[in-house]
């Protein structure tokens, strides 16, 4: 998947950072090794390029994978299994997807979008929804860092293993800054399409500056309109993304405590602040990351529904 | 030096943020607390009316932290 320089940069330094780490600690290295993503030179799968584009797969790509693959079979197994049934009544987990559907549908998209648009538009919102939500809800289980202490302790496999590789760090998708732009260019398209739905295709671009206004008004708020058009999906890729990866800095650097407090003052002293100020810190954020986590898929999705909502009912 | 006032700049900037969000969010929660006050029965519909400024105002937040942290992390390469 495409990356932007900058991304590269970050990841770089990790892979020194885990060879540094026996002799010093650094807190920022460990921090972002654990949140940026695996370095492009040596992606976890190696894949041919595809018109220009390295297609190999890396650390968060094959977590977006994953996260698609669960949310597929999840969703259709769990409805196939659902209307098959005899008598339609839900059961077990279809219970909370049925829930998690109407609730999207009947408190976000029917408000925003408007009775007559409902049907259109919940389905996307829907899919944008779960994904976000499965994926931060996978990002705040530390799968990957159990799988990493068990190699650590147990089986010791070399530097270039799978698993080895994959274990380097956090898995959240969703922090990644690619994937929520490439979540908010779909909102971003989506809200075109809404108004050029509702009121065809010159109609909707006209339906953006106010009408009735005296001229000179009306032109200086034509490259106004046209800059909030971008600034919408930027903010959407920021907010989800930022969110995602601020929790997780903020508990590793509560937890990197220990190591500076132990390389300062000697194993004791990290081991008394690891028992009665990281670990305590750090289960309230993770508390906290439990609700920023399905707040985050809700203001994604509200949003976005917000906004096509905008495109539609745009009465100036 | 320069390394230092760079890091400097980010933690009065990260305190602004915080203080700017944090005045922003408790007129918000004022408002919807003294509004449900006086009418309980419209309690979902003022929920729904604050719900989208207040994640507006978390998202201008969350992004002149981004800013403030990509200071950081370019005076430090």
């Amino acid at each position: 998947m495409f990356q932007p320089p900058e991304v590269e940069h970050v990841a770089e330094p990790a892979g020194e950072a885990a060879h540094a780490a026996s002799e010093a600690f650094n807190a920022g290295e460990t921090i972002i090794g654990h949140v940026a993503n695996s370095s492009l030179e040596h992606p976890l799968i190696h894949l041919p390029p595809l018109f220009g584009i390295d297609m190999s797969v890396t650390k968060h790509v094959l977590m977006l994978w994953l996260v698609a693959a669960t949310v597929f079979l999840l969703v259709t197994v769990t409805v196939r299994r659902y209307v098959r049934q005899e008598r339609l009544v839900p059961s077990g987990f279809m219970n909370a997807l049925e829930f998690v559907v109407l609730f999207i549908r009947d408190s976000i998209v029917e408000p925003n979008v408007g009775r007559k648009w409902v049907n259109t538009w919940t389905p996307l919102l829907l899919t944008l929804a779960l994904f976000i939500l499965v994926a931060n809800v996978v990002g705040l289980i530390p799968i990957f860092d159990a799988l990493a202490l068990l190699n650590h302790t147990v089986l010791h496999l070399p530097e270039d293993a799978f698993l080895t590789q994959v274990t380097h760090g956090g898995v959240t998708a969703t922090g990644n800054y690619n994937v929520t732009a490439a979540l908010a260019t779909i909102s971003f398209f989506a809200i075109i399409a809404a108004g050029v739905k509702a009121h065809g295709f010159f109609k909707h671009w006209k339906n953006m500056v106010p009408h009735g206004l005296p001229l000179p008004v009306t032109l200086f708020l034509i490259p106004i309109e046209i800059m909030g058009m971008f600034v919408r999906p930027f903010a959407l890729t920021m907010r989800l993304a930022a969110n995602m990866s601020g929790g997780h800095i903020a508990i590793l650097a509560i937890m990197s405590f220990v190591f500076i407090f132990a390389g300062l003052y000697g194993a004791v002293a990290g081991a008394g602040i690891g028992l009665f100020v990281s670990l305590p810190l750090a289960v309230g954020i993770s508390a906290l990351e439990i609700i920023v986590v399905g707040v985050q898929a809700y203001v994604f999705t509200l949003l976005t529904a917000v906004f096509i909502g905008m495109a539609i009912h745009a009465h100036h | 030096m320069e390394l230092q006032f760079a890091f400097m700049g980010v933690a009065i900037g990260l305190g602004l943020i915080v203080i700017g969000a944090g005045i922003g969010i408790g007129k918000l929660a004022a408002g919807a607390a003294e509004a449900i006050g006086r009418q309980p029965s419209a309690a979902p519909q003022i929920t729904g009316a604050v719900n989208l400024p207040l994640f507006l105002l978390e998202g201008v937040a969350i992004l002149a932290e981004v800013f403030a942290l990509l200071v950081l992390l370019l005076n430090q390469g």
